[in-house]
């Protein structure tokens, strides 16, 4: 294939970053908040908001808006990866932990190996348990300090910031339990099943 | 974030690329009709999500996902299970799609 | 210059290079750039171009333009807005000069595409630098010796970022048949007598062509405007058939 004439004088506006033990390969850090959909960004009242956790054809527990916020909530201070290659840093989040839920329903541990977050517009991504436990996800409702607003996936959202930020779904109402795995919206599509970015596990097969 | 579907989506790969490559007609002239809803659309006229990390094609009336296409190393994937069919103009045959996705390399 | 049949995209298109004849200032922000395409196969009013750039490691950068030549310049005229903060468009704007290369394909699109063949009058609803495709549709029948009927209902921010207001001004002085509908959404003159704010329900209502005439609409800009736009052209009554439309998302700059 022939190769492209040089562009005089043109720079590219983002330089891929050397890998660092904060910016994994193929990243380039971001001051921006990219915002990335699958659908329209819903609008959501909170006061027609629920959040529930499911296991088979049972819910395990339920919350309206009012009851989620009375939650033990947790804060945390986080990178975030997304598959399309920027990454920011330091970014702030509280919410409440996967471990807290848990607890919530009784549960000392999950029911099962894997969940699927399903999110409003028919989104859906699958997320092993082991990466949710131990302070490692959480469902949040706070960017920042502030409500996280719709177009990042207010009211509220799932966050497992270890994995590319596709997997922390947007818009999120329901977790279900999974005894197998199965795969959501963009891992049925060609992505990566599980999504490590220091791994660059970015496509299927990789 | 919705553009055009005749419009730059990631490194090129607009929802028109992703689909053009399959189809010998000009898939922006086809009309498409949505399996939940039975609304009739010309593809051209959809919004297109889910750029750049892919591209989602949804019905104006409903919302449902129409079409969904990745272009990844391995191949261009194409799921299509929310359209029930497609009408192209310059073909004189109307396609009907199964239920199953296809993975087309 | 002739003009092509764009409902058979089948080839894969080849990169080609152009050379930059003319660069015209049409805004304090937006200018277009004159190109020289040997080998051009000709194109269609409302179709676009890709454009490439690659800088000096390799890396590559692409965006989609509207053509805003009409098919009977020798010349491919892209009109381009500078993006802040954009990758792409303030390499345009800013750098690009006369004599140095762009790497181009295209035409693309049979979608958004309007020629003297199609019945009925013409409607364009432009919002911003949504009237790039528009103009090549102005200009393609500004060639043609029938006039044909037309209306631009064009918003802009304020009578500063208007795109070819000396050309559209010069448009309508010399053609009875087209009318063009100024909105200035943010800032006016004192003086203005034309439309204030957003368009909306009212300003269609009261320039338009009635459904009864069956108008080939074509509506441009960014997404919010075109979604907002066609749903109101729906609610009085015309054919979401008849309703084309392109959105200039985000995604370029």
């Amino acid at each position: 294939m022939e190769e492209s004439p040089i562009s005089r004088g043109f720079r590219p506006k983002r330089q891929e970053q050397t890998p660092t033990d904060r910016v994994p390969p193929g990243q380039y850090v971001t001051t921006d908040f990219p915002v990335l959909s699958a659908g329209p960004t819903p609008h959501i009242k909170v006061t027609d908001w629920t959040f529930a956790l499911q296991l088979g054809g049972s819910l395990l527990g339920k919350w309206s808006w009012a009851q989620f916020e009375a939650l033990p909530q947790t804060t945390i201070k986080t990178d975030i990866h997304c598959v399309t290659k920027w990454s920011k840093l330091d970014t702030t989040w509280q919410g409440v932990t996967f471990d807290d839920l848990l607890k919530e329903v009784g549960l000392s541990e999950a029911p099962a190996p894997f969940i699927m977050a399903h999110c409003d517009g028919a989104y859906t991504t699958n997320v092993p348990v082991a990466d949710l436990v131990g302070g490692r996800g959480m469902v949040v409702t706070r960017y920042e300090g502030l409500p996280i607003a719709p177009a990042h996936g207010g009211p509220a959202r799932l966050l497992v910031p270890h994995l590319y930020f596709w997997k922390s779904g947007k818009w999120v109402r329901r977790i279900r339990f999974m005894q197998k795995d199965e795969r959501g919206f963009w891992e049925s599509l060609g992505y990566h099943n599980y999504g490590d970015p220091w791994k660059q596990q970015r496509y299927d097969g990789d | 974030m919705a553009n055009n579907v005749s419009d730059l989506a990631l490194d090129g790969n607009t929802a028109v690329r992703l689909l053009q490559d399959l189809f010998v007609a000009d898939i922006t002239l086809a009309q498409i009709r949505c399996e939940a809803c039975n609304a009739v659309q010309g593809v051209g006229s959809l919004a297109t999500y889910g750029t750049p990390m892919g591209a989602v094609l949804r019905c104006s009336c409903c919302a449902n996902i129409l079409i969904r296409a990745a272009q990844t190393p391995r191949g261009l994937w194409l799921e299509m299970t929310g359209a029930r069919c497609l009408k192209f103009q310059s073909l004189h045959a109307s396609f009907k799609l199964g239920a199953s996705g296809l993975k087309i390399c | 210059m002739t003009v092509t049949d764009a409902s058979s995209p089948s080839k894969r298109l080849e990169w080609q290079l152009a050379e930059v004849r003319d660069v015209v200032i049409e805004t304090y922000r937006v200018k277009s750039l004159l190109l020289l395409a040997t080998g051009w196969p000709g194109h269609l009013p409302g179709q676009h171009i890709d454009v490439r750039l690659t800088a000096q490691n390799g890396y590559q950068a692409q965006r989609s333009y509207s053509i805003a030549s009409p098919p009977e310049d020798d010349l491919l005229s892209l009109t381009v807005e500078r993006v802040d903060d954009g990758e792409v468009s303030p390499y345009l704007v800013d750098e690009l000069r006369v004599g140095d290369r762009l790497e181009l394909r295209g035409p693309i699109g049979g979608y958004f595409v309007w020629t003297a063949e199609k019945s009925g009058p013409l409607w364009l609803i432009a919002g911003g630098s949504g009237i790039t495709p528009l103009m090549a549709m102005l200009r393609h029948r500004d060639r043609l010796p029938s006039r044909i009927p037309a209306l631009l209902i064009y918003s802009s921010r304020s009578l500063e970022d208007i795109i070819y207001r000396d050309e559209l001004d010069a448009m309508v002085g010399r053609d009875a048949n087209l009318r063009v509908v100024p909105a200035l959404t943010r800032q006016q003159p004192k003086a203005w007598t034309g439309h204030r704010g957003r368009i909306d329900r009212a300003t269609l209502a009261a320039h338009c062509f009635p459904p009864a005439q069956r108008p080939a609409i074509y509506v441009c800009g960014p997404t919010t405007f075109v979604e907002s736009i066609s749903s109101l052209l729906v609610e009085l009554g015309y054919d979401p058939f008849s309703i084309k439309t392109e959105r200039f998302g985000p995604s370029g700059g």
